[in-house]
């Protein structure tokens, strides 16, 4: 919604019947709105544009990204292969497996530890702030080397920790995280969560956001604890919840470093680490298949656009703007 | 209405700061770009080093000193050293070959490296007419490697990996067994004197022996525990599936009519790798293999592996953290035959150079006087005949001070090398190499598989993919 | 008297609970913390430990070592050894065997060998906690540390200030003003988040190759300036949170969208303007995979990302000095995070109208 006048908007929805050009006040804001937004759109003709554009256009070559002399035209053959390679369906259905699992736990877990480090009981918040952030700040490639270690069927902290309850955890038939296809979702979630630090900096800076005098009010009316997470807290941080579903699933749709690290392409085990972007990478960079990989790209856009068009969708639903009355 | 934020002031301090703080950056940006480009008449040659050896930073002031010696002894060519992580370099070395932005040289780089950019690399054969370039200091066989059927001469010999049985001597002590034997033909003399041929049979009765639980129990103990190994007995260290095959003897899986096959002797290779790891124990398993108990992967160096069968690179490679005293063995026989695989770097210069002539004049150079101080560097045994004599007293003297480590064993198992390569060329060889690294992991990391049905799956799964090639 | 001994009462009461609930509070935060930060302490453990310590397959949690002697020149472990007449001496082990081994009296080394039947696996070795700090100075003397952190420094800084300014001015437009195609262009921005990166990746450098910026920080700066998609998407949802009415009230006083945008809404958005910096921030510390696409062939200005994987080869197969140079390198965010966190404290924000 604009943030002018009433009188403007009712300028506007007049001259939106009639299709008459928009009054004055509206072209200012229009000029004004077109003013904050070109550095983007300059950035975006000068980094984006060609760079999409030719990966488009790629889609429809036979493309070898070591030989790229003997490029020639394939037409539709890339799209058709990429949607009758099993392997883009199976990765397709390993990507919603996880997506189902970790997104809903993510997005949690985030609001949770962001609600208990705004908590006014808690003592020495800076401190938990800090240790909570800490992981997101470690490069992904060596938390996953430590995970790595961490989950060691032998010799990993985590199944000696499950042997001290008395489970035998270890050897080749204890608790082998990277070798079932179920519980390697979970090593996946584990890893996952250590890096929720940002979803939880970008809550806490939304919970800075809500007036403490609506809390206070609610306090006055004798609001409780849970009560007062739903009728105030949770609307007003919406969009920024919203904003974490939106990102969260991009980045989960997306889901990359941490299987190719683990398991290369193999989709070890059973499948499971096989998914959409890891099916992407090995056919454009591993096979240097670059016509058949941005298809496979393309496809990818696709999926991810549609669900976060659904996700845009049901915002108007869910998600309220201090903006709105 | 009143607008309340403590923070106004800071926002605005904030604002200034970046403010100023952007059109200081703007102005580095500009400088860093003006310096960059420096006006010469040499021509540039690119050398790119990631695809091998020599991405580790104590390899790097070496590789910078031989460029800056070449480029102080001419005014033709500019040589530029290009140092990339070995892990991305194939990402980055087909990001500029597919924009054009190809570098000059690549290298040392081994056949798999040659394998991975296909129809990338320069016939060299004119240029080594044209130059009337001497191979005579080359094994012919070596400088055959590199010709390669539609491709041509896709690089000359550089340097040699033979490998050989690396052995603790420490933990043969502490079993009270006697050492393998250094020379190859030469029989297993054990503690009482008594002969045994040295081979696979052999080999694996010590290692069953050398692999040892927490108490203390052998692998041949009734009480052995499988789920608290803490020591085993042999290993083919940093080894994929064709180069642990080759220890039964050099095989392709590629039959003469392009067609995929298992060679029945891999195939026996396989099955006995199968059961040390899940029946007999002495070899390290998935979740072994990759502990820190082993270094994960580098097993020798951990201490915790009687006999570990690689190249003579993981001596400079990996073996800074290995306390104790080692020594090498000859790789034992298999009915009668042995095979000791061999790896080899090579240079090469890519196809689109838009200079050939003088890469071909600096890959001369690399190979040449440049070829002693490299091949030290990298760790690597010179190709170059002439250069052999005196090559194990440097790398001795510069990694093993003190120790009498019986390098003779290297020297004599490339007389056993692998023919043909277990590195050799597969067709589609990328996504045959990728079936491979799949049966790969099941194997090393799934208990109770069905060997003969499994090869059987992977043949198929080759022959699917030879025959989209 | 009893009307005004109550409050007292229920004053005591709220503050008992208010304890009570700050203890439960902290207690569980700390809980938490301990099992989220389990892998890093394995990680702080391992950057301590000797290397026999990492690959020591019944090595305890903590980094303890082995006590050890020196006789003839060679470093001995001593282990409690039960001796046959039932006293267990502390022994050093001179040459182990399956059944029998041989050891020595560190205290009385002249009184020669002992022999002693049974199996020294099975001995407890003599430990003492030694954390080996050497390994932080060895990964520290090892790699150029300055030198990279200061490029790595002006590589995080120079971006984390465009992008936020960028990103900031562009949200704003997306997030306060109406004009013809404003869905479409979002949709577009989104697009750019959309679309996997690694498909843009082979024609981004043709770009900047046909620019002439491949070898320099050009192609890492310099899109920074232009706003990204993921903060301006932030920002927006952030400043949609915003009430209208400041802005109203300024505008009233005569305060034009730019005067607006800097009074009014950067103060209001300070958290989440901080929290897109210390994000960008720390994208840009760990950022690897561009700056050695950009920089391979000037490796003298790498980031610090760039400059470990040169050293991640050799320390390939030791872990302890690997995690070492890996927690040395977190040092500089940690300090920077706790600066900025304090941007995150509860109630410094008074937003809002007085009602």
């Amino acid at each position: 919604m604009s943030d002018f006048t009433d009188a403007a908007l009712a300028v506007r929805r007049r001259d939106k019947r009639s299709g008459r050009p928009v009054s004055s006040m509206a072209r200012r804001e229009a000029r004004w709105g077109y003013a904050f937004i070109s550095p983007w759109i300059i950035g975006f003709v000068l980094f984006w544009a060609v760079p999409i554009g030719a990966s488009l256009v790629f889609s429809a070559l036979d493309f070898q990204l070591t030989d790229p002399g003997a490029t020639s035209f394939a037409g539709g053959d890339n799209w058709q292969r990429a949607l009758s390679d099993p392997d883009t369906w199976t990765s397709l259905a390993a990507t919603f497996r996880f997506t189902v699992l970790f997104l809903p736990l993510s997005l949690v877990v985030a609001l949770g530890l962001a609600l208990l480090l705004n908590s006014k009981h808690l003592k020495f918040t800076g401190l938990f702030r800090l240790l909570f952030f800490m992981p997101s700040m470690i490069p992904l490639v060596a938390g996953v080397l430590i995970w790595q270690q961490v989950l060691n069927p032998q010799t990993g902290w985590v199944n000696r920790l499950i042997g001290l309850t008395g489970v035998d955890a270890t050897g080749s038939d204890g608790i082998r995280w990277f070798d079932n296809p179920v519980l390697v979702l979970f090593a996946f979630s584990f890893i996952g969560l250590w890096g929720v630090g940002n979803a939880m900096i970008v809550n806490l800076a939304g919970l800075q956001g809500i007036p403490t005098e609506l809390y206070e009010a609610a306090e006055i009316d004798g609001a409780g604890w849970w009560r007062r997470l739903r009728t105030v807290t949770l609307p007003l941080l919406s969009p920024i919840v919203f904003y974490n579903l939106v990102i969260g699933s991009v980045l989960v749709l997306q889901y990359f470093v941490v299987p190719w690290v683990l398991f290369g392409a193999s989709g070890r085990p059973g499948g499971a680490s096989k998914f959409l972007l890891v099916h992407f990478y090995q056919e454009a960079f591993v096979f240097g298949n670059m016509g058949y990989g941005a298809a496979l790209a393309w496809l990818i856009f696709i999926v991810v656009a549609v669900l976060t068009g659904l996700l845009f969708g049901t915002a108007r639903y869910w998600v309220h703007y201090g903006t709105e009355r | 209405m009143r607008t309340t934020s403590p923070l106004r002031g800071r926002g605005f301090t904030a604002l200034r700061t970046v403010a100023a703080g952007a059109a200081a950056a703007l102005l580095a940006t500009a400088c860093m770009d003006g310096g960059g480009s420096s006006a010469s008449d040499r021509v540039e040659i690119r050398w790119f080093v990631g695809m091998g050896a020599g991405s580790d930073a104590p390899t790097i002031p070496a590789q910078e000193a031989v460029v800056e010696e070449f480029n102080a002894g001419q005014d033709e060519i500019e040589l530029v050293l290009e140092v990339v992580d070995a892990d991305q370099a194939p990402n980055i070395l087909s990001t500029q070959i597919a924009t054009g932005d190809a570098p000059d040289i690549v290298g040392p780089m081994g056949i798999r490296g040659r394998s991975t950019f296909p129809g990338a690399w320069l016939d060299l054969t004119p240029y080594i007419e044209k130059n009337d370039y001497d191979l005579t200091d080359f094994d012919p066989a070596l400088v055959d490697f590199y010709r390669i059927e539609e491709e041509g001469q896709i690089g000359l010999p550089f340097a040699v990996f033979p490998s050989f049985m690396y052995v603790n001597l420490d933990l043969f002590d502490e079993a009270g067994l006697a050492y393998p034997p250094q020379e190859y033909g030469a029989p297993y003399v054990d503690a009482e004197g008594n002969e045994r041929p040295w081979d696979i049979a052999t080999m694996t009765d010590l290692a069953k022996r050398l692999t040892v639980d927490a108490e203390g129990d052998d692998a041949n103990s009734p009480d052995f525990d499988p789920g608290e190994i803490v020591q085993f007995g042999f290993g083919n260290v940093f080894a994929d599936i064709r180069a642990q095959s080759t220890l039964f003897g050099a095989g392709t899986l590629v039959d003469d009519a392009g067609n995929a096959q298992i060679p029945p002797h891999w195939a026996e290779a396989q099955q006995w790798y199968y059961d040390g790891m899940w029946e007999e124990h002495f070899i390290p398993n998935g979740p072994y293999g990759d502990s820190d108990m082993l270094n994960a992967g580098s097993w020798f160096e951990s201490g915790n592996l009687a006999m570990g069968n690689t190249h003579l690179w993981y001596a400079t490679c990996c073996m800074a953290g290995f306390e104790g005293s080692w020594d090498t063995a000859a790789v034992p026989s298999y009915n009668g035959e042995t095979t000791a695989k061999l790896h080899a770097d090579t240079f090469s210069i890519t196809k689109d150079t838009e200079h050939p002539d003088e890469a071909f004049t600096v890959l001369t150079h690399l190979l040449g006087d440049a070829a002693e101080e490299l091949t030290t560097t990298y760790g690597g045994m010179p190709a170059r005949i002439s250069l052999q004599d005196g090559y194990f007293d440097r790398v001795g003297a510069a990694n093993f001070e003190g120790q009498d480590i019986n390098w003779d064993t290297a020297v004599e198992g490339m007389s056993y090398v692998d023919n043909p390569s277990h590195e050799g060329g597969m067709p589609n060889f990328l996504e045959a190499e990728a079936v491979l690294s799949e049966y790969a992991t099941r194997f090393a990391q799934e208990e109770g598989l069905d060997i003969p049905a499994e090869l059987e799956a992977l043949r198929a799964d080759l022959q699917a993919v030879f025959d989209a090639a | 008297m009893t009307t005004e001994a109550k409050p007292t009462d229920a004053a005591v009461r709220r503050r008992r609970r208010n304890l009570l609930l700050s203890g439960c509070t902290t207690l569980g935060a700390i809980l938490l913390a301990a099992i989220f930060l389990m892998p890093l302490g394995y990680g702080a453990a391992t950057a301590l430990k000797d290397k026999d310590g990492v690959s020591d397959p019944n090595a305890a949690i903590l980094p303890v070592t082995s006590l050890t002697f020196e006789y003839e020149g060679e470093e001995l472990d001593v282990y409690a050894v039960p001796m046959p007449d039932g006293e267990v001496r502390e022994l050093a082990l001179v040459q182990p065997g399956r059944e029998a081994s041989v050891f020595v009296d560190p205290e009385d080394p002249g009184a020669g060998t002992v022999e002693w039947e049974g199996r020294w696996r099975a001995l407890d070795p003599v430990t003492g906690v030694d954390p080996q700090w050497g390994n932080f100075e060895e990964a520290w003397n090892t790699i150029d540390f300055m030198r990279l952190m200061g490029w790595t420094l002006m590589y995080a800084l120079t971006t984390m200030l465009f992008t936020v300014v960028s990103s900031a001015v562009v949200a704003y437009g997306f997030a306060r003003f109406r004009f013809p195609g404003r869905n479409l262009l979002f949709g577009l921005l989104m697009a750019t988040i959309l679309l996997p990166p690694a498909v843009t990746l082979v024609p981004k450098y043709a770009v900047f190759l046909q620019m002439g910026w491949v070898g320099t920080y050009l192609p890492l700066i310099v899109p920074q300036l232009f706003a990204n998609a993921f903060n301006v998407f932030l920002l927006r949802q952030y400043f949609l949170t915003i009430p209208r009415e400041l802005e109203e009230a300024a505008r009233i006083d005569g305060a034009g969208p730019i005067r607006t945008f800097v009074r009014v809404i950067v103060p209001q958005a300070f958290p989440a303007l901080t929290a897109v910096s210390l994000f960008h921030f720390f994208y840009a510390w760990n950022d690897f995979f561009e700056p050695l696409l950009y920089l391979a062939g000037n490796r003298d200005i790498v980031p610090i990302g760039v400059g470990l994987s040169y050293f991640s080869g050799v320390y390939n197969s030791e872990p302890h000095l690997i995690l070492a140079a890996a927690l040395l390198a977190l040092a500089l965010p940690v300090a920077i995070f706790l600066v900025a966190q304090r941007v995150f404290v509860r109630g410094i924000v008074v937003t809002g109208v007085d009602k």
